[in-house]
């Protein structure tokens, strides 16, 4: 029932009184009602169908944007990692050096 | 397909689940009211992906399973009348009545159509002039603008062989319902995205600030709904409890405004029972007074057909959350999706049906011998 | 009840219930056993398995038939046939990319080539409405000649009946089959073996998603062809390259690729876990799926198979497959397990598991 998915407008064309267009969905083409989205949609938009009707007209700039968002999450989970790691083996060599002082100061410890 | 594979992105999930479990400082219990939403976070393994973290309980988001037993019945008995075509959305084929289901109702004669549109169901109506035709008219508000349109056009096209049965139930006193209970465990909610699309999110800041629980609008996909996760849990770190919407590609503030007005004029908020759960007030559509004559349950005078709902039952427990489907007694054993005993196993949005097809045994991964 | 078992066990509904009742609970009335027989019962899943074992399977019982194979193997003084059949009730009789006829021929070859028989000819009994058109009838039987002698099988005799308008939906077309064993050359669907791996020749849900295009009330457009195809060239291939690696062979028409794995699995005693990722899935079956709310996993298929074979030889059974054009996107597509016997599985790409059960009841009526 919650089943709405993207598709691409087509053809707008009126049938009977209605605002009707053709979609396709990735190789699949349907008739779909645009009466609710018909102020804001023309071929090449891409629209939400729900039971053969559009409901919403996909914004493809917010799409883009909150995508971006999402792709730069995982960029600095990898900028996050490669800090880590950096400090990780700047610590790695003050331990050493401080060994090797100690080695050298003739200490036990 | 553009705008639904990139949210299926196992890249872009595994960064969410990380941030979430990296961002929830205790285990936190999330609710989504949309069956479309249950079907993706079971399918897709998400509770097993969120681990300890959040725990996603299923709440009432199926039309279908929430229809009452009554309404089933009524669709029955209309279905079984020669002169009358019954068309409806294929799920509601094998729901349960108090002794039938649609299936059974067309192997003993009746003409039983399923359809994909409420437009084809008044299509049917008018090539075939000397039949009736009803349509089963359920679902939540996302389906109502398409239910208002076929019954708009059949009264605009003089279409006098057409009515619809309605079950029309709204999700804001669904969600109230629940954070009313009192041993509600629900800290923050996903509201459903398409029916959001239709009504915008205006009704819902009333409820986070009432109830100081964060609601975030979010879309149907495993990035859709890991991100929504994330920004529900994210604001129970921060102590915030706002309306945000995650379905902004598809989703506004002020919703589908034409969509919105249709619906109002054909439609008015009635009372209604939801199956399993009880009466809640002003939950449900019923058309208005000028369309009538499109009305299944006036033109057929359905009011002697009744039946009694068991006053406590376990698909209610399962739809407001309070038990998971697996530890119903009679799941998977009394009750399967061939021998279903309540809705919530049959629909193809009932967390039942989700939990049987793809989570009722517990999987571990083995190693790939080759 | 928390591992979630699902009580195959005698005795478990009616346990069920009565802790409900102890409980103080109840369900929702429940919808009593069918007492006709209902279109789910022929979609290939769950409710036709029941049929079968509930009321066929007692009344015909014999070795031969509880084998429950593509096709039966009888013993001839000397030596051993394969036999099949099959019933042909599509709707619609014609569809983008054949039509009954074609079905009619691949079909019955087809299943008999599963358990390695090498196909000798095909008997065909028809029913026809009254008022079927003529030209429609040539086209279905110049499909089936021409599918025929293209397959070298040819149909050695038949029937004709002709009932009344209302009484057979444009045509019902059986064709039973006899085909030549090989010693040596014996699939079947209880040899799938632990380390085993599932391989399939080629991309899925084409037939049935085209059957549902070509159906007047969904009202979709999609380019797609039903896959219908002899497969016999591809199981020779397979049997010259692997022999008796090849452990069991079928073609998932009604049902899906789902339906013939979860088959195998119950006849085996073993689990099969697939890879999502590596499934073959045309964009435009995926896309009508996603818009009808399907699963291609359950979609029929026509021209592909379904194979298990050693490990050793996985790579190899790709090879040849993809060689020849009927083959071309054959995959490995997950391998056989011992946990778990029964149970197929999948890995999702978010790295989840799930089960793939039987198809419950019904998809689509009538699509084969």
């Amino acid at each position: 029932m919650c089943l709405g998915i993207p598709g691409k407008v087509t053809e707008v064309y009126p049938n009977e009184g209605l605002a009707m267009g053709m979609v396709d969905f990735g190789g699949v083409r349907r008739e779909v009602c645009l009466a609710y989205v018909a102020d804001e949609v023309d071929a090449g938009d891409y629209v939400v169908v729900h039971v053969g009707f559009a409901i919403s007209r996909v914004d493809e700039e917010e799409a883009r944007r909150t995508f971006q968002l999402l792709q730069e999450l995982g960029q600095t989970d990898e900028l996050d990692w490669m800090r880590e790691m950096a400090e990780q083996s700047l610590a790695g060599m003050d331990d050493a050096a401080d060994a090797r002082e100690g080695e050298s100061a003739g200490g036990t410890a | 397909m553009k705008y639904l594979s990139e949210y299926r992105d196992p890249q872009l999930a595994r960064t969410l689940v990380d941030r979430i479990l990296a961002t929830a400082s205790r285990p936190r219990v999330l609710m989504e009211v949309c069956g479309g939403q249950t079907h993706t976070i079971v399918r897709q393994g998400l509770q097993e992906l969120l681990r300890d973290a959040v725990e996603m309980i299923h709440g009432p988001g199926c039309p279908v399973c929430v229809t009452p037993l009554e309404q089933i019945d009524r669709a029955l008995h209309l279905a079984a009348r020669p002169e009358i075509i019954f068309t409806s959305f294929g799920d509601m084929l094998r729901v349960p009545g108090s002794d039938s289901d649609l299936f059974q109702v067309r192997a003993a004669g009746g003409d039983v159509r399923v359809v994909y549109s409420p437009l084809d169901a008044l299509a049917i109506a008018r090539r075939n002039p000397d039949r009736e035709v009803v349509f089963f008219a359920v679902g939540f508000e996302t389906t109502a603008p398409a239910n208002a349109m076929a019954v708009w056009q059949a009264r605009e096209l003089g279409v006098g062989n057409f009515s619809v049965l309605v079950s029309h139930v709204t999700v804001p006193p669904a969600i109230e319902a629940i954070l009313d209970s009192p041993d509600n465990r629900v800290e923050g909610f996903l509201a459903a995205g398409h029916v959001c699309t239709v009504m915008g999110w205006r009704e819902y800041e009333p409820l986070a600030a009432r109830y100081g629980v964060p609601i975030v609008v979010t879309g149907f996909e495993p990035v859709d709904i890991l991100e929504g996760i994330y920004m529900a849990v994210r604001q129970l770190e921060e102590g915030r409890a706002e309306v945000e919407n995650q379905y902004a590609r598809s989703v506004r503030r002020e919703g589908n405004e034409p969509a919105q007005e249709l619906v109002s004029q054909v439609f008015r908020l009635v009372d209604r029972a939801w199956r399993g759960v009880g009466e809640i007030p002003a939950s449900g559509l019923g058309l208005r007074e000028e369309f009538t004559a499109f009305d299944a349950e006036r033109k057929f005078e359905l009011q002697d057909i009744r039946a009694t709902e068991p006053e406590d039952c376990m698909a209610g427990a399962v739809l407001r959350g309070r038990i998971k489907p697996i530890e119903c007694p009679a799941f998977g054993s009394a009750c399967t999706p061939e021998s279903p005993l309540g809705a919530p196993m049959v629909s193809s949005e009932g967390a039942c049906a989700a939990y049987y097809n793809y989570a009722r045994f517990q999987l571990k991964p083995t190693g790939d011998p080759a | 009840m928390t591992d979630g078992s699902a009580g195959a066990r005698p005795g478990a509904a009616s346990e069920g219930v009565a802790r409900i009742a102890a409980a103080g609970l109840s369900c929702p009335a429940p919808a009593g056993p069918a007492s006709r027989v209902l279109l789910g019962h022929g979609s290939g899943g769950k409710l036709s398995a029941a049929l079968l074992r509930e009321r066929f399977l007692p009344r015909f019982a014999n070795d031969i038939l509880s084998a429950l194979g593509d096709a039966a193997i009888v013993d001839v003084p000397g030596s051993q046939v394969a036999v099949s059949t099959d019933t042909f009730v599509v709707s619609p009789l014609e569809f983008p990319g054949g039509n009954i006829g074609h079905l009619a021929v691949h079909g019955t070859v087809n299943d008999l080539a599963m358990m390695g028989a090498s196909p000798l000819c095909l008997a065909a009994g028809f029913i026809l409405e009254e008022g079927l058109p003529f030209d429609v009838l040539d086209r279905v039987l110049d499909a089936m000649a021409d599918a025929s002698a293209a397959a070298g099988v040819p149909v050695v005799t038949g029937d004709t009946k002709v009932v009344e308008r209302g009484k057979a939906d444009g045509m019902f077309i059986n064709t039973t089959g006899i085909g030549r064993l090989e010693e040596q050359f014996r699939p079947a669907p209880d040899r799938a073996r632990p380390g085993d791996a599932v391989i399939i020749s080629g991309p899925i849900g084409r037939h049935g998603i085209a059957i549902m295009a070509a159906r007047e009330d969904l009202r979709f457009e999609v380019e797609l062809e039903s896959d219908t195809a002899n497969l016999v060239p591809l199981v020779r291939l397979l049997h010259e390259a692997c022999g008796d690696s090849v452990h069991c062979l079928r073609d998932p028409t009604r049902g899906g690729v789902a339906s013939a794995l979860n088959e195998i699995a119950a006849a085996s005693g073993v689990g099969v876990e697939l890879e999502e990722e590596a499934l073959p899935v045309p964009v435009p079956v995926r896309a009508a799926c996603e818009v009808l709310g399907l699963d291609p996993l359950y979609v029929a298929n026509e021209g592909i198979l379904v194979a298990i074979v050693d490990p050793e030889l996985a790579l190899e059974a790709v090879a040849v497959l993809r060689d020849h054009p009927g083959g071309a996107g054959a995959a490995r597509i997950g391998f056989v397990s011992g946990d778990r016997p029964g149970l197929v599985s999948l890995r999702t790409g978010l790295g989840s598991r799930r089960v793939v059960d039987m198809l419950p009841g019904d998809q689509l009526p009538r699509i084969c």
